[in-house]
């Protein structure tokens, strides 16, 4: 029994070393390249033509789905506010919590999730299936630098690209929760404005901006680095799409945590 | 003129054991071997694709590893490399995809005459008719064009060196003698040192200058062809016999087809 006991405890600190090793390497193979498309940035080895084309991919191509993620966020909190606000709390609070939900909480997170959906699998995919047939080696050997070419304007986009996403969110979620305001509650746009600006801080729009910045830089980084460490044909693909997305979920909530303790006190 | 001085490279296990080989200017040496012996491997540390664990590859006395990154893109501009299965860009049309292979300052006047000419000729002198494929994507083409079209790239900016990894793997022989009589034409045309990686012994056996055989990470032979198809060494005999029986194979083949087509009426 006590032996059973101490494997077990062996193994589970054994795998709390496998991953914590894991990520430790994840983490300096991101600082690496962060480091590396910096300077190809800083150098003007970056093709803005290349930059503008990942613009279009991720900044234009995601505005559907975030205006539809958006809209949804602002009907449901306002529905979702008005049926708990139905009592003894003053109805226009709800613009004040539909507002505050969307931007400081549901626009950057939303955004986020879609763009990690929509654009971190796909450029984990595309850079992934470049490196397994060999691709990547092709660029190399052409005397072409991977990261200014692949890695340096797909990082430039999403940080110029995601907080004007956030912006276009959090209008889109309130004018939706201002609206579905009107329908599920009755609380008429004049009172859901009133509502908003009372408790509306200008900070609380900057701090959104910051996130989608931040969050903005940490997926293309993310999935970047995790098609460049594909390995193993199309399985092998599958596999880093699947790590990518999981590991983009994770930093995005455990930054987003970090967030209020840090600018909201 | 290439040395390779002592190369050590493992993976999870160890693939080269310290290979010794020097490749004079103008030669074509082919390097033959068992699968997941190193061949490739050994052909990749050449221009830096990947970095030996120990030892040093030099190329016209600079060395590949000890030098700076300004050393490494000097070297990788005098080498071309045509991948086994091509590696093109996928997303890139076939002018596309040559122009890449000119240096940096032409393939970013890529719209111009003189670059067009110069990729023109390329796919001329690797037997595609321009008009046919230039607009194509590498999806639309067969194995035998897109390897074509891998070495136009590679040619395209008139390298000192031409490496080619498995150049004719997964090829019918009517491409197969294709690639091979391209290999001896650039070779004729533009006086290239050429190293070859195959586990085609004739192909190696006839177009080369000299023929090395590795085995288990370490270089087992090294002579000419003359010399390979009567060395005493069992396991050279071994390559040879398999040539003879891969032409006994060739002419059963062969001798099938032709009575076959007797017999029809």
């Amino acid at each position: 029994m006590h032996a059973l006991a101490r494997r077990t405890v062996v193994g589970l600190l054994a795998r709390i070393g496998r991953t914590a090793e894991i990520v430790a390497r994840h983490a300096g193979e991101i600082a690496i390249l962060t480091w590396r498309a910096a300077v190809a940035t800083v150098t003007g080895r970056v093709a803005l033509r290349d930059v503008f084309a990942q613009l279009q991919t991720i900044g234009v191509g995601s505005i559907p789905l975030v205006a539809v993620t958006s809209i949804l966020s602002g009907v449901v909190t306002s529905q979702q506010g008005g049926y708990q606000f139905t009592s003894s709390i003053p109805l226009y609070v709800l613009g004040s919590v539909v507002t505050s939900s969307v931007v400081l909480e549901l626009g950057p997170v939303m955004t986020s999730f879609v763009l990690i959906g929509l654009v971190g699998a796909r450029i984990t995919a595309e850079l992934g299936t470049m490196k397994v047939s060999e691709q990547i080696d092709a660029l190399y050997s052409l005397g072409r630098d991977p990261v200014s070419v692949l890695a340096a304007p797909r990082i430039i986009a999403g940080t110029i690209a995601t907080p004007l996403l956030v912006g276009l969110s959090n209008a889109i979620g309130v004018f939706a929760g201002l609206v579905a305001a009107q329908f599920a509650v009755g609380l008429g746009p004049s009172s859901f404005l009133y509502g908003a600006r009372m408790y509306w801080h200008s900070w609380d729009l900057l701090y959104s901006i910051a996130k989608g910045l931040v969050f903005g830089f940490i997926i293309p980084v993310i999935s970047v680095h995790m098609g460049f460490d594909t390995r193993g044909g199309a399985e092998g693909v599958g596999r880093a799409t699947t790590a990518s997305v999981v590991f983009m979920i994770i930093t995005v909530l455990v930054l987003d945590a970090t967030f209020p303790p840090l600018f909201l006190n | 003129m290439i040395e390779y001085i002592d190369v050590y490279k493992a993976f999870d296990v160890p693939v080269l054991s310290g290979v010794s080989l020097t490749v004079e200017t103008r030669e074509t040496i082919s390097i033959v071997g068992p699968s997941g012996t190193g061949k490739s491997v050994l052909l990749k540390t050449t221009n830096g694709l990947l970095v030996p664990d120990s030892g040093d590859v030099r190329i016209d006395g600079v060395s590949v590893y000890r030098s700076d990154r300004g050393a490494l893109a000097r070297i990788r501009r005098k080498v071309g490399y045509v991948f086994q299965y091509a590696a093109l860009f996928d997303s890139m049309n076939v002018f596309e995809n040559v122009c890449t292979g000119l240096p940096d300052g032409e393939a970013r006047r890529a719209r111009s005459p003189e670059v067009l000419r110069k990729v023109c000729d390329a796919l001329e002198d690797v037997n595609l008719d321009p008009a046919l494929v230039l607009n194509k994507i590498p999806s639309e083409l067969s194995g035998g064009m897109r390897k074509r079209v891998g070495l136009a790239r590679a040619i395209v900016g008139r390298p000192e060196i031409l490496l080619y990894d498995e150049p004719v793997t997964g090829l019918d022989p009517v491409n197969t003698a294709t690639i091979s009589r391209l290999i001896l034409e650039i070779r004729e045309r533009s006086h290239v040192t050429s190293i070859l990686v195959t586990h085609d012994i004739l192909q190696a056996l006839e177009i080369s200058d000299r023929v090395a055989l590795l085995t288990h990470g370490k270089l087992r032979f090294v002579g000419t062809p003359g010399e390979f198809r009567e060395s005493d060494d069992p396991v050279v005999r071994a390559f040879a016999d398999r040539q003879a029986a891969a032409q006994a194979a060739v002419q059963l083949v062969e001798n099938d087809g032709e009575e076959k087509t007797e017999e029809e009426p």
